[in-house]
C-alpha cells in the first residue's frame, strides 16, 4: 500500500516535472496573449506580436533545414546537392503564394496573412503524420524524430500566433475581417490536383517543408515591415 | 588539366546575392569554338511545362547571364539550359535549382576591431570585431537574415580559427597573444543554409609595446628577494642564541678563589686530591686531635739590625699575641725581624729567639712598604738550600727564578703570605698547604737534621695549616710540633734556630679551610687570637674605622674526615686578601 503510494507521488512529480520541461528547445513561448476586457494581463503590442511571430518561423525554418539535411545525409548521402529534383511537387504548391520579394510586397496585407494561415494549417497533419512514421524507422535516430515532434509543435504555435496578430490587426482597422474557411483544408487546392500527403514519401515532406517554412518567414518579415514603419523598411 | 574525354559547355556557377536576382557562368568545355560571344545561348524555364525563354541579359565577356528580379522566382525549381547558336540543344543535361538554395550573400564590410582589455600580466589580450553586413543583403527588412563566420590566424601560421556567429555583427576573439600579429576575415551566409559567400577583406590587429607588461618582472624580481630577506631574518632571529654563541663566544671569566681552574685542568686533580687528602699517608680518616693544641710550637725569627726594628719594639707583644704560641707570653718580645722569635719550649735546642724578632712578622704585615730592593724568594732558590737544616733540598719542583714552574704551580699556593723579609730584599713567603703536605715528610728529616745543626740560626717559617676538613694535617702537626717544616727559604744571616712561624693556611684553593694559630685548646686572650688566616678577606669597615674581617669558618670536629674534592663548593670567600699597605692605612 505505501508502495503505491510512493510511486504515485514518483509518478506526479514526474508528471510535473514533464509539463515544466516540455518543448525543452522552445525558448520562445507565445505569451498568453489578453482578451478584451482583462486587466490584469499584459498586452503586448503589434509590434511585439510580430516580433515574437518572426522568431518563431525562423526556429521553424531552422529546424525544418536541419531536418531535411540529416534526412539527405542519413538515407541519400550520393545525393547531388545542386541538381535538386525538378518540380517537385508539394501538395501546398496549389496555394498561390508570391514568389519574389517584389511580388509579396505589392500583395495586400490581408491576402498575405491569409496566405500564411493557409500555408500553417496545411502543414498541421502531414507534420503529425510524419513523426509516426519517424518513429517506426528504427534507422533513423531518435534526435530528427524528436525534432519531427517539436515540429509540429512549432507549427502549431505559429500558427496560433499568426491567428492572434491578424486577430489585432483587424482590431486595429488594418484589415478587414479575414476569410473564416481558412482553416478548412477546402481552401487548398481541389482534390483531384492537390496531391495527397499522404502520398509523399518523406524526403520530399522535408523538402516542401523546408520550402514552405522559408516562404512563411520571408512573409511574416515582409508584412511586419509594411504594417510596424521602421528605419529601413 | 586535360581530360580524355571532351567535356561539353556547361554551367559552372549560379549564384544569387541578394535572394532576389542570380547569375549563372557557362563554359564552352573543350568546344574552342564555342567561344566566341553568342555561339552559346542560356534559356531557363521554372515550371515544367512553361517555355524554355532565353537569358534576359548577356554579359558575355564574363560568359554570364543576369536574371534580374522580374525574372527571379523564388521557392520555384528554376532550370537554365545552354544552347548552340542555332538554337540546337546540344547539351540535354539541365542546371536546376531553387533560387533561395543558391543564395551566397556577399561579404560583410567595415570590419573593424577595438580592444576589449588586457590579461593582468600583459600576455594576452581580447578584442571586439564588428562589421556591417553587405549592402546587398536586405537586411534590415529581414528579407535575408545572415549569418556570420568569422577566421582569424597568426600572421606566420596556416591555420585559421573559426568562429561561428550566428546573429549580429559582432564577436569577440578572446586570448590573443600580445606582441603577435593577427589576420581576421569574415564571410557570410543565409540563416538556416549552408552556402556561404565570398571572404571579407582581411583586416590586422596587432597589441604593440603594452606598457604594463614589462613593468611586471622587476616587481617580482624585487618581491622575491624581499621574501627571501624576510625568511633570512626569521631564520636568525630563530637561531639568535646559537648564532651569537657562534661568533660571540662566551670570554672566560677570571674565577677562582682559591685555586687556579687550570691546576684543575692540566689533569692536577689528582694531586691536588692526593695532597688535600693526606698525601698518600693511608689514612684518610685521620682526627684532627690536634686541633685545640697549638700547632706551631715554635716562632723563631733571625736576629737583625736593630736598626730596622727599633721603633717597632711596642709591638713585640702584639706580635707575640698574634704570632701565638705556647710560650709566646713567657719569652721576650722580639724587637725585629732580625730576631729570631721562638715560642718552642718542647722543641728541642732549636728554640732561638730574641723576644724582638717576635715582632717581625708583625712587623712584616704592618710595614707599609717592603724593601724596594727586596726580591720575592719562592721556596727553591738556592739560597734555600743553605739554610734549609740539614740541607734539605728544597722541593725540586719549586722555580728558582720565583716564577713558578707550572709544576710549582701545584706547590705554590694562590696567594702565599709573606712571612718575612730579608735583609738582602727579599720576601719569604709562606708556602701553601701543598708544600707543607709535601715537605711533611721532609720535615721530618728536616728535624732530624735541624737537631744536629742547632746552633745554626736558621729563619724558619713554618706554616702549618690546620685544616679541619684535610686530615692530613693533623700528621704534618704532629711532625712540625718537634722540628721545623722548612719549605723555603731561610735567611742566610745567622740563624737563631729554627723558628716555626706561625703557620697560615694559605687558601691555595677554595676548599681550603684557613688555619690559624692556636697554641692551646682553651686560647687564652694574651696569646690565642682569633683564628687568622694568612689573609682575611676584609667584611667591611664599621664606623670607627676598624676591619671587620671575616672570620674564619669554624672548626669542624676533629673526627671530620670529608675527602677533600676540589670540586666540593667551598665556603665562598671573598676573593682578596689584606696587603700590607692595606693593613697600614686601615688599621685604627
Amino acid at each position: 500500500m505505501q508502495k503505491n503510494k510512493k510511486d504515485e507521488w514518483s509518478f506526479a512529480w514526474l508528471g510535473a516535472l514533464c509539463l515544466v520541461l516540455r518543448t525543452p528547445t522552445d525558448t520562445v513561448r507565445a505569451a498568453p496573449i489578453c482578451d478584451n476586457g482583462q486587466a490584469s494581463c499584459q498586452v503586448l503590442s503589434l509590434a511585439d506580436l510580430f516580433d515574437r511571430v518572426i522568431q518563431h518561423s525562423s526556429r521553424m525554418h531552422g529546424m525544418s533545414n536541419d531536418l531535411h539535411s540529416q534526412f539527405e545525409q542519413y538515407f541519400l548521402p550520393s545525393r547531388n546537392h545542386i541538381s535538386n529534383r525538378v518540380n517537385r511537387n508539394c501538395h501546398t504548391s496549389g496555394i498561390l503564394t508570391p514568389n519574389g520579394k517584389e511580388n509579396a510586397q505589392r500583395l495586400a496585407v490581408k491576402e498575405l496573412t491569409e496566405v500564411i494561415l493557409k500555408l500553417l494549417w496545411a502543414w498541421r497533419d502531414p507534420l503529425w503524420h510524419f513523426h509516426q512514421s519517424m518513429a517506426h524507422h528504427d534507422d533513423f535516430n531518435s534526435f530528427s524524430s524528436n525534432k519531427a515532434l517539436v515540429m509540429g509543435d512549432l507549427v502549431h504555435e505559429l500558427r496560433t500566433g499568426v491567428e492572434k496578430v491578424a486577430e489585432k490587426m483587424q482590431n486595429l482597422g488594418i484589415i478587414s475581417n479575414l476569410v473564416n474557411g481558412l482553416r478548412s483544408p477546402e481552401q487548398l487546392l481541389p482534390s483531384p490536383v492537390r496531391p495527397q500527403w499522404s502520398l509523399m514519401n518523406d524526403y520530399d515532406l522535408l523538402f516542401c517543408l523546408r520550402r514552405d517554412s522559408n516562404k512563411v518567414q520571408s512573409y511574416l518579415k515582409i508584412l511586419k515591415c509594411r504594417i510596424v514603419p521602421e528605419n529601413d523598411c | 588539366m586535360t581530360s580524355s574525354a571532351p567535356s561539353s559547355p556547361h554551367f559552372t556557377a549560379c549564384v544569387s546575392r541578394d535572394q532576389a536576382t542570380f547569375r549563372c557562368w557557362w563554359s564552352e568545355g573543350s568546344f574552342h569554338n564555342l567561344s566566341q560571344p553568342g555561339a552559346l545561348r542560356v534559356f531557363y524555364r521554372y515550371k515544367k511545362n512553361s517555355p524554355w525563354k532565353e537569358c534576359p541579359e548577356y554579359i558575355h565577356s564574363n560568359k554570364e547571364c543576369f536574371f534580374d528580379s522580374n525574372h527571379t522566382t523564388i521557392w520555384t525549381s528554376c532550370c537554365v539550359q545552354l544552347r548552340s547558336h542555332d538554337n540546337v540543344t546540344y547539351f540535354n543535361t539541365e542546371h536546376c535549382f531553387s533560387v533561395e538554395n543558391i543564395v551566397r550573400p556577399d561579404p560583410p564590410v567595415a570590419v573593424n576591431w577595438t580592444l576589449l582589455g588586457v590579461s593582468p600580466y600583459g600576455l594576452h589580450y581580447d578584442v571586439i570585431v564588428t562589421w556591417d553586413p553587405p549592402a546587398s543583403a536586405d537586411v534590415s527588412m529581414g528579407w535575408m537574415s545572415l549569418a556570420y563566420e568569422v577566421q582569424y590566424r597568426r600572421w606566420n601560421s596556416s591555420e585559421w580559427t573559426v568562429v561561428e556567429v550566428q546573429g549580429g555583427t559582432q564577436q569577440t576573439l578572446y586570448g590573443l597573444n600580445v606582441e603577435e600579429e593577427y589576420e581576421v576575415h569574415i564571410r557570410s551566409r543565409m540563416k538556416a543554409f549552408t552556402k556561404f559567400g565570398g571572404y571579407s577583406d582581411s583586416i590586422f590587429i596587432q597589441l604593440a609595446n603594452y606598457p604594463g607588461r614589462e613593468s611586471i618582472f622587476p616587481v617580482a624580481l624585487v618581491l622575491g628577494i624581499l621574501a627571501v630577506v624576510i625568511l633570512l631574518m626569521l631564520l636568525l632571529f630563530s637561531q639568535q642564541q646559537r648564532l651569537t654563541l657562534l661568533l660571540l663566544p662566551p670570554v672566560p671569566t677570571p674565577k677562582i678563589k682559591g685555586i687556579d681552574s687550570e691546576m684543575l685542568k692540566k689533569g692536577k686533580f689528582e694531586e691536588l686530591n692526593f695532597i688535600l687528602s693526606g698525601g698518600g699517608m693511608g689514612s684518610s680518616c685521620t682526627p684532627l686531635f690536634y686541633q685545640d693544641e697549638p700547632l706551631v710550637d715554635c716562632i723563631e725569627l733571625d736576629p737583625l739590625d736593630p736598626a730596622d726594628t727599633g721603633d717597632k719594639g711596642g709591638q713585640s707583644s702584639e706580635a707575640q699575641r698574634l704570632i701565638g704560641g705556647r710560650q709566646a707570653s713567657g719569652r721576650p718580645t722580639v724587637g725585629g725581624l732580625s730576631h729570631t722569635l721562638s715560642f718552642c719550649d718542647e722543641d728541642d735546642d732549636s728554640v732561638v729567639g730574641d723576644p724582638p724578632n717576635q715582632d717581625a712578622l708583625w712587623t712584616l704585615l704592618t710595614t707599609p712598604s717592603p724593601s724596594p730592593t727586596s726580591a720575592l724568594l719562592l721556596p727553591g732558590q738556592p739560597e734555600l738550600k743553605q739554610g734549609f737544616p740539614g740541607g734539605r733540598d728544597p722541593d725540586p719542583s719549586l722555580a728558582h727564578d720565583g716564577a713558578p714552574r707550572p709544576q710549582a704551580w701545584l706547590n705554590t699556593d694562590f696567594y702565599a703570605q709573606v712571612s718575612d723579609v730579608m735583609p738582602s730584599g727579599g720576601v719569604v713567603l709562606s708556602p701553601g698547604q701543598q708544600l707543607r703536605a709535601q715537605e711533611s715528610t721532609a720535615a721530618r728529616e728536616g728535624q732530624k737534621e735541624k737537631e744536629e745543626e742547632e746552633p745554626e740560626q736558621q729563619f724558619q717559617l713554618v706554616v702549618m695549616a690546620a685544616d679541619p676538613v684535610g686530615d692530613g694535617y693533623t700528621t704534618d702537626a704532629m711532625n712540625w710540633q718537634t722540628g721545623v717544616v722548612n719549605g723555603y727559604h731561610t735567611l742566610p744571616a745567622e740563624s737563631v734556630g729554627d723558628v716555626i712561624a706561625p703557620s697560615v693556611a694559605v687558601k691555595s684553593a677554595e676548599d681550603y679551610q684557613p688555619s690559624y694559630i692556636l697554641p692551646d685548646a682553651s686560647p687564652t686572650p694574651a696569646r690565642y687570637l682569633p683564628p687568622v688566616s694568612d689573609y682575611t678577606i676584609v667584611q667591611e669597615v664599621d664606623y670607627q674605622h676598624s676591619l671587620i674581617l671575616n672570620p674564619p669558618p669554624p672548626q669542624a670536629p676533629a673526627h671530620q674526615c670529608l675527602p677533600l674534592h676540589p670540586l666540593k663548593p667551598l665556603t665562598p670567600m671573598p676573593v682578596g686578601y689584606i696587603t700590607p699597605d692595606l693593613l697600614g692605612s686601615i688599621t685604627p
